[in-house]
């Protein structure tokens, strides 16, 4: 087992008023493993985003440390975490967030062509594949104004997926979508993650942790709980029994 | 509520707020200085001439004179209410000391006077009728600007073993002669100072001056004197042309400053827009609701435009309050060489009435811009949040299919393209600075090429010798002109003598025409069209005078040679900004009893120093004005081309300070606007240095194509605006002589390296944005 991602002693909090900072994260200290499948769940307000944006490096601990491989990213500079996110890291986001004047296809080599780390003809045969394996490989040359939000959520996930990236952390990627979407979007992540891809994600919705291997919950800040709820793929048949049990849990934790 | 709306959305954006507020303010702080300045121009000119008598039509004349004829002539003549010959000695420049130095590089004529008995009298400060005691003088305010002078200070006049030192007494306000671009100037002194000058030095010049019944019959009362055989050795000048001289300096800076005012006006209405849209585009959500929920579109109106009008009229009151204060400087020279007019409330009521011009502008735009408001559905707005204007507009310019542009530049290039409408306002204001830029660098390059003196009627030669008009000059002239032939270092030379001639106009009756007469096959001129005269029978005209004339190439005049009427031929058509532009040529024998002045013009031998053969023939022909071409056109236009030089640097000035004024204030609300889009590319791994390409490179392609539209206007329609004020004086033709270094290497570089710095000095802010809170939301 090898760990990716650890964080230390990682403290934040805002100071709304003066003299009274606000405690959103409470020295967390969670390790993941490379290849592991997590979800985070918790009541709104718990701190789930924003210790996804702090260990993903996009903000930064009042306290506490966060390791990348084994590398102390806390101390990057600006520079540094930016080719950090662009080469080893992919986002997917609730709200989807696609740049609005490209095209599908462009914002999915837009972050390959910035990397530079294929040549551009590589990058274009990688993102139309992707697009393949998602089938939405026919709105390539659409505006994204032409596509429904399920369809968006998978270009954005063939974004986050161009440069092959090892982490891909996801802020609630299906809270916006129905639930045959929510199916389909969560029948990808959990073949992406077969495939050797980590995945962490944060999410209200038990159907979403219930594909996870371990589910984090949290509570006013502070990680309260760790559970390791067995490998989903090898599961499959068995995914209602998986979300019962989850419920079960998640009430007894008082959620 | 409206007033806590208001205050918030300015708290919100302030930079935009404060900077409409100043150029509304500025916009009709201009316009009311303009306006009062016209107004209280014409009332000041009118006040001046009533106080001083202004003669209506004033004849000069160097040489002999009857004073019996000119009495006998006026007392028959129906219109003349008053008339009286007033003499005038004429000093050369060489002879005069305002102060340490002389006034021998002065291009003024300087004439000593006594106070007039009748009418044209000359005012002091207070306008009144200056009274000069002996051993003092009244110095025109011209010399009291130019040399710094003070009631007290000595003022020197040597000739040769003569000298008479005068105390500075008063200063002078003279209708006629007021304003810097007559070239003549006249000093008062008592009638025992004014004998002694006589007797001692200068020349003696005569000014006809006459005062009508009725201002209606002034051509007709021209055309008379003109036809009589009264003396007129020397120009004419009448009552509109006083007018027209005294109004003009003053007359010009208040249209400037209109003309300024009117594209501040034109910039704040486009800031207007682009914030209006801006805060719709941030609104719509509210928008939408407050739809959803019944308010009807035009109480949301209301709404936005509320905080304009408030803010519209907040800075048209105080620009017009302001005015009050900045006019007085702007009209500071205007006082001082005319005085003040009687107080009256018009001029401040007509500026007002421009200052509510300015402001209903920017209501009525306003509206306009909000109109647009009728066309957001609730439903749409809600959905896609997209208001027309800012709309991405579909193309087939995809980052997939582009080889060669870096992901930034792309991103930026792409960004002009999808949203060019909101660039518009950018785009005009780099148009606009470089065309002020550029247009005055032009004129300046081109009235300070040598080449410029084919727009002066003159040939090219090495060296210009010019006498003017005294009572030996013909022997001079011919002596001079001995002297040449016999010089040996002359290569060629070329005898040209100015003398007037009499010629038919369209009435029927006589008219002065100045025709220059010699060989001009020597040193040959370019003729906008036609030829030089060669025969007998041709005349070229210049170019005012064929306007003012009606005659073209081939059409032909009558012209008075000898007595006898002669048929001209136009042989062609020449430019010429000397002498107010009206000139002639012809190859007849010059008219004896009325020479203006003459002119020798000489090349020399190659290897001959220019200077040294400048000094001798100034020497030897002691006033004669010896000069080379460049010395010719530096004396002509050097008080022109300083004051271009200090326009152009103006004009720089104020085009880099609107460039980076509107440039940070576009790129400010522009990242404003784009937060989110900038969090998504930070989120995917974008840094903040490809961040600063993309914006710097969007705008250096607005400024790229600000600085092509710019430059192609100024080449085109900055040349013919400049050509249509040079008409005036007589170049009708004028072609921008460029220096493509200056134009198109170092403006634009000054421009893009402003915008550059602009840019990234106003978005600083992307750095401080929170990602994470941003895509969150």
């Amino acid at each position: 087992m090898v760990t990716i991602l650890e964080a230390r002693n990682l403290n934040k909090s805002y100071t709304t008023l003066p003299d009274k900072p606000h405690s959103i994260l409470k020295d967390i200290h969670l390790q993941l493993q490379k290849g592991e499948f997590v979800s985070i769940m918790g009541p709104s307000g718990s701190g789930k985003s924003t210790l996804l944006y702090t260990i993903s490096g996009m903000d930064q601990a009042s306290s506490g440390s966060v390791y990348f491989s084994g590398r102390e990213i806390s101390a990057f500079p600006e520079q540094a975490l930016a080719q950090l996110r662009l080469t080893k890291m992919g986002f997917i986001f609730q709200h989807i967030h696609l740049l609005k004047n490209l095209n599908i296809l462009d914002n999915i080599v837009l972050s390959a062509y910035m990397a530079k780390s294929s040549s551009r003809e590589a990058v274009n045969r990688r993102a139309l594949t992707l697009m393949q394996k998602m089938g939405i490989e026919e709105l390539a040359h659409h505006n994204i104004t032409e596509a429904s939000g399920g369809q968006l959520q998978r270009v954005a996930i063939c974004r986050a997926l161009i440069n092959n990236p090892e982490v891909l952390f996801g802020d609630e990627p299906t809270g916006a979508l129905n639930s045959r979407s929510t199916n389909e979007i969560m029948d990808i992540l959990a073949d992406i993650n077969a495939a050797g891809t980590t995945i962490l994600l944060v999410t209200h919705d038990v159907k979403v942790a219930a594909r996870s291997e371990r589910v984090l919950f949290m509570m006013d800040g502070e990680l309260v709980a760790d559970r390791p709820i067995g490998n989903y793929v090898k599961d499959k048949d068995n995914l209602k029994v998986r979300e019962s049990l989850l419920s079960k849990w998640l009430v007894d934790m008082g959620f | 509520m409206l007033a806590r709306m208001m205050k918030n959305d300015f708290l919100r954006k302030k930079a935009m707020t404060v900077t409409l507020f100043i150029f509304i303010l500025l916009s009709s702080l201009l316009v009311s200085s303009g306006t009062k300045m016209i107004m209280d121009l014409t009332g000041s000119i009118h006040n001046l001439f009533t106080a001083s008598k202004i003669p209506h039509f004033v004849q000069m004349h160097a040489g002999e004179l009857n004073r019996e004829q000119i009495n006998n002539w006026a007392k028959g003549n129906e219109w003349v209410e008053n008339h009286q010959v007033v003499e005038m000695i004429n000093i050369d420049g060489s002879n005069l000391y305002l102060g340490a130095e002389s006034e021998k590089n002065s291009i003024m004529d300087i004439g000593f006077v006594v106070q007039n008995q009748d009418f044209d009298f000359l005012l002091n400060l207070n306008s009144e009728v200056i009274q000069v005691r002996d051993g003092q003088v009244a110095v025109p305010v011209y010399y009291m600007q130019q040399n710094d002078l003070k009631i007290g200070d000595k003022i020197r006049i040597k000739d040769g073993g003569f000298s008479k030192e005068l105390t500075i007494s008063d200063f002078v306000r003279d209708a006629q002669m007021n304003p810097s671009i007559i070239h003549s100037k006249r000093f008062v002194v008592s009638e025992s100072e004014f004998r002694s000058l006589k007797q001692n030095t200068g020349e003696a010049e005569y000014l006809i001056e006459f005062r009508l019944t009725d201002l209606g019959a002034l051509s007709a009362f021209s055309n008379q004197y003109q036809a009589s055989d009264l003396p007129k050795k020397g120009p004419m000048v009448d009552y509109s042309l006083f007018r027209m001289l005294n109004a003009l300096t003053d007359g010009v800076v208040a249209a400037v400053i209109i003309l300024v005012s009117l594209i501040l006006n034109v910039i704040a209405i486009l800031c207007i827009r682009f914030t209006m849209l801006a805060t719709i585009e941030e609104d719509y959500r509210e928008i939408s609701v407050m739809k959803a929920i019944g308010i009807s579109p035009k109480d949301i109106r209301k709404l936005y435009l509320s905080k304009y009008v408030m803010m519209a009229a907040l800075a048209s009151g105080a620009g017009y309050i302001g005015s009050f204060a900045v006019s007085r400087f702007f009209m500071s020279n205007m006082v001082l060489y005319m005085g003040t007019a009687p107080n009256s409330l018009l001029p401040s009521a007509v500026a007002l009435l421009s200052v509510g011009i300015i402001f209903a502008v920017v209501v009525f735009f306003c509206i306009h811009v909000l109109r647009r408001f009728n066309k957001i559905s609730a439903v749409e707005a809600l959905r896609s949040g997209s208001l027309g204007d800012t709309k991405i507009s579909r193309n087939r310019f995809s980052l997939f299919n582009n080889r060669w542009f870096s992901v930034p530049v792309f991103l930026g290039l792409k960004d002009v393209i999808g949203r060019f409408k909101m660039f518009r306002l950018l785009l005009f204001v780099f148009i606009v600075s470089s065309f002020i830029i550029i247009v005055p660098l032009n004129f300046l390059n081109t009235i300070q090429a040598p080449s410029f003196i084919s727009y002066m009627g003159v040939g090219q030669s090495d060296i210009r010798i010019d006498l003017r008009h005294s009572d030996d000059v013909e022997d001079r002239f011919k002596q001079l002109v001995d002297h040449v032939k016999a010089d040996a270092d002359v290569t060629r030379f070329s005898p040209l003598v100015t003398s007037q001639f009499k010629v038919l106009n369209h009435e029927g009756t006589l008219d002065n025409l100045s025709v220059e007469t010699g060989d001009f096959t020597i040193f040959p001129l370019d003729y906008t069209e036609g030829t030089a005269p060669r025969k007998g029978n041709e005349l070229a005209l210049s170019y005012k005078n064929s306007q003012e004339m009606d005659k073209r190439t081939g059409d032909s005049v009558i012209l008075i040679v000898d007595g006898k009427e002669k048929r001209m031929k136009i042989s062609g058509v020449y430019q010429d900004v000397t002498n107010g532009g009206k000139t002639a040529k012809a190859v007849l024998p010059y008219n004896k009893e009325a020479v203006l002045w003459y002119v020798v013009s000489l090349n020399v031998k190659a290897g001959t120093v220019i200077t040294d053969k400048i000094s001798a023939y100034e020497q030897a022909f002691y006033p004669a004005k010896v000069t080379d071409l460049q010395g010719y056109l530096h004396q002509t236009l050097g008080g022109t081309i300083n004051q271009l030089k200090l326009v152009t640097i103006l004009a720089l000035v104020i085009a880099l300070s609107v460039s980076i004024l509107i440039t940070f204030l576009f790129l400010k609300m522009l990242v404003a606007k784009d937060n989110s889009q900038i969090a998504i590319l930070r989120s995917v791994g974008f840094a903040l240095s490809g961040i600063r390409i993309q914006y710097v490179t969007i705008s250096l392609i607005v400024l790229g194509a600000g600085l092509i539209l710019g430059t192609l206007l100024s080449n085109t329609a900055g040349q013919l605006l400049i050509g249509g004020i040079m008409s005036f004086l007589g170049a009708s033709n004028i072609t921008f002589i460029i220096d493509p270094v200056q134009a198109y290497i170092l403006s634009p570089v000054l421009l893009a390296v402003t915008v550059i710095l602009t840019t990234l000095a106003s978005i600083q802010s992307i750095k401080a944005s929170s990602i994470s809170k941003t895509i969150a939301e």
